[in-house]
């Protein structure tokens, strides 16, 4: 018992010596980042860019996790807060419950920044956002599957996630341009079914499991993003589906990409996370310099098919 | 020799304030960094060196980043200028942009800017350039406050913020430890925050009838979350008691039907409250500045240890726990003790649900997510036995600000996210084993 007590005695000790040996940093503040999760290397990479390019600039990072969870979101803004960072780069976890933390950011005087989702709550000040054209990026879904189809058309599957905007918008893009190709072409192209993929692999290979049983003579499956789409391909492999039924998925993550050379995916209109990350910096940068910004850019998605993948230095 | 032994039996009972203790020196040391000061001293300070650096009535301007108690800065460094002798022509408090136009704009000699640590970061990469182009600002020089030494951990407003986040866990953990004295668990609170949170923002939504809801609203829509939670954990309490299940597997169930419960009712939106009031309660602080979740918080921890040791149905609880067949025996009406733990459990989730709810003015059916396990996770490395008989309210308090001190330290300097699960695992385990270790030492100590 001596022992900790000697020890608790020592720590104001332990104080001085740390207050003396830190040295002072010329860093010109800290830019704070939190994305939706950092589970999905999307974020991951968008936070990767985001050091490279602050650090270029002089700045230092702050990554956290907020793990899906608003609460934990809004913890952190607090966090930030009392750290006085420079300014937040906001991923919200919830574009309307994020609200309540993003006015106390405003209030303190920091800029708050979005990147690929938006921050849809009423009365706060976001300076500016960066994220992609998810509607231009549906249609580029759309046209790829109308590739994929070819000639006859047949029945889709759509693997959606209703909770997040950004996915809504793809849906609708490629249903645009599904309904544009059905009204001039005799091989239509029906959507069947519309069900929850939750994004992630899990959910994405329930859903299709259940769809194969219901619709035996399914030709495709549009997901909204790779993990669904990856959970999808386990699905139409067991069932040994996989040489009838086409996937596209969405966004282009590594090992989505990987899918699309082995011939799992049909193609993904691809985000351009790297960009982002880049972009919403020198945002920033710009904004500290006390120029006028713009409010919103959005970044186009490009189409990634087997042609692109086998150029790929990034893949095996 | 007697002080000794009350040091002994205080740390064997409360060994895990040492850890939090240890745990707040540490992220101190950690979170050391360099803090800009805008007290009314580090104005005059600020002044009386611009001073000294400049003829007297030199045109000095103020800059500094907008936000909360910055204007009161911007006018005590320009009083102080002013007092110095010195001439303030322009006072600015905004964003760069806003320093920017005002900078361009000005004709006569700027001899000097004071400004905070963002706005002089702005000027020492601006005005360089600035100075190229309009003559006024070509001999500007740049003054911040003297910086001085403080962990960022250790602020005011950081620690308020502490406590606050845990103030939801650490209210629901009241109800959690004397579940857990009784020797049982309850699974279902983290689905009872949503549940709550939706109930409250679907009945103030449907009482104000489209319209704005009153203060009236809000506090019934309220008390409807609350007390459907406790009916809740009342029908939890009599399942475990009437027909003998094991109380994991009756709140296992509650847990999956309040969350289901919780995504029908609202629809699978968060239903936001269209009325800012309803913040008070998550977001506002009206008492000597302390958030009022945080004094809620301080004053059912009171009440609960009053009730854990002072009262029979304490005594009552903790009998319950430790042999309920001898407690039976003694006269403990054992299944309405039980019926009692699980019913203010679920109030207290209930409560923690509002405060939720309140804090983002929201109902939402995902919040609450594996709020649970960190409750319990207070619980027990408050010192709280899973086996039952014994545990102490407070000790629950300082198991949840352990948590919450190592959340807040490890985001103040930006622990990555899957080391924090680490980190967390490490300290429960390490907490649990002092905790036990204290106990051994006692015991043959004694």
């Amino acid at each position: 018992m001596k022992k900790f007590l000697t020890l608790l005695s020592a720590l104001p000790a332990i104080l001085l010596f740390a207050w003396l040996g830190c040295g002072g940093d010329k860093s010109k503040g800290v830019i704070a980042y939190t994305p939706q999760t950092l589970s999905n290397p999307f974020f991951g990479v968008i936070g990767d860019h985001i050091r490279a390019e602050a650090e270029q600039n002089g700045y230092e990072v702050l990554i956290v996790d907020p793990d899906y969870d608003v609460k934990k979101q809004s913890d952190q803004f607090d966090d930030f807060i009392a750290k006085n960072v420079t300014a937040i780069v906001l991923v919200p976890c919830d574009r309307l419950s994020v609200g309540p933390a993003v006015q106390a950011a405003n209030k303190a005087g920091i800029p708050v920044f979005t990147v690929d989702a938006k921050c849809a709550a009423e009365g706060v000040k976001i300076e500016g956002h960066v994220g992609t054209d998810n509607f231009q990026g549906g249609e580029l879904a759309g046209k790829a599957m109308i590739d994929a189809l070819g000639e006859k058309g047949g029945k889709v599957l759509i693997l959606d996630l209703k909770r997040a905007h950004s996915c809504v918008l793809r849906v609708e893009g490629f249903k645009k341009v599904i309904n544009a190709h059905n009204k001039e072409s005799t091989g239509k192209i029906e959507v069947v079914a519309e069900l929850d993929g939750n994004g992630d692999r899990t959910k994405g290979y329930q859903s299709t499991a259940d769809a194969l049983q219901a619709h035996s003579d399914l030709d495709a499956i549009f997901a909204i993003n790779d993990p669904s789409a990856l959970g999808a391909y386990t699905a139409v492999k067991e069932a040994k589906r996989q040489d009838k039924i086409k996937i596209i998925g969405f966004d282009g993550q590594l090992d989505g990409k990987q899918a699309i050379k082995e011939g799992k995916i049909y193609g993904d209109p691809i985000q351009h996370p790297d960009k982002m990350g880049k972009l919403i910096v020198q945002l920033i940068v710009k904004y500290q310099a006390g120029e006028e910004i713009q409010p919103e850019t959005l970044i186009p998605a490009t189409l990634y098919t087997k042609a692109e993948a086998d150029q790929d230095p990034d893949l095996k | 020799m007697k002080s000794k032994l009350d040091a002994r039996k205080l740390l064997s009972e409360y060994g895990n304030v040492l850890v939090l203790l240890l745990l707040c020196a540490f992220i101190s040391i950690v979170t050391l960094e360099e803090q800009s000061p805008r007290s009314t001293a580090a104005a005059n300070r600020l002044a009386e060196k611009i001073a000294q650096a400049s003829p007297k009535g030199a045109n000095v301007i103020v800059l500094v980043r907008s936000g909360k108690g910055q204007q009161e800065f911007a006018d005590k460094l320009k009083d102080a200028l002013t007092n110095a002798g010195l001439h303030v022509p322009d006072s600015i408090v905004g964003t760069p942009r806003d320093a920017r136009i005002a900078l361009e704009k000005q004709t006569a000699t700027i001899a000097a800017i004071a400004a905070d640590n963002h706005m002089a970061t702005f000027c020492a990469d601006q005005l360089p350039n600035l100075g190229k182009a309009i003559t006024a600002l070509n001999k500007t020089t740049v003054h911040q406050p003297r910086k001085h030494k403080w962990p960022n951990f250790l602020k005011k407003e950081n620690l308020l913020n502490v406590l606050k986040q845990i103030s939801i866990v650490a209210i629901i953990a009241i109800g959690m430890t004397m579940v857990i004295i009784t020797a049982g668990i309850d699974l279902s609170v983290g689905s009872l925050i949503a549940f709550s949170g939706v109930i409250t923002a679907v009945s103030i939504q449907h009482l104000a009838g489209g319209g704005d809801p009153t203060t009236g609203h809000l506090l019934l829509g309220s008390a409807a979350g609350i007390l459907v939670c406790a009916i809740i954990g009342m029908g939890t309490g009599s399942l475990v008691t009437l027909f003998n299940i094991p109380a994991f597997i009756v709140t296992l169930g509650v847990m999956f039907i309040a969350k289901g419960l919780a995504f029908i009712f609202s629809e699978s939106a968060p239903i936001p409250v269209s009325n800012e009031g309803f913040a008070w309660l998550g977001r506002g602080s009206d008492l000597m500045g302390l958030p009022n979740s945080v004094v809620l918080m301080l004053l059912l921890y009171v009440i609960a240890h009053v009730i854990m040791a002072h009262t029979s149905i304490g005594r009552y609880i903790y009998a319950v726990g430790g042999n309920p067949e001898a407690a039976r025996l003694s006269g403990v009406p054992v299944k309405w003790v039980l019926v009692f733990v699980y019913t203010l459990c679920g109030l207290l989730a209930g409560l923690g649900g509002v405060m939720e709810a309140s804090l983002h003015i929201t109902g939402d059916p995902k919040s609450g997510t594996l709020v649970e396990l960190q409750v319990i996770a207070a619980v027990v490395v408050g010192g709280t036995s899973l086996a039952g008989g014994q545990g102490k309210i407070f000790g629950t308090l300082v198991g949840a600000l352990i948590i919450g001190v190592i959340r807040n330290g490890m985001n103040l300097t930006g622990v990555e996210a899957h080391m924090q699960s680490v980190v967390y695992g490490v300290v429960i385990l390490i907490a649990v084993m002092v905790d036990q270790l204290k106990n051994r030492s006692a015991k043959t100590g004694a």
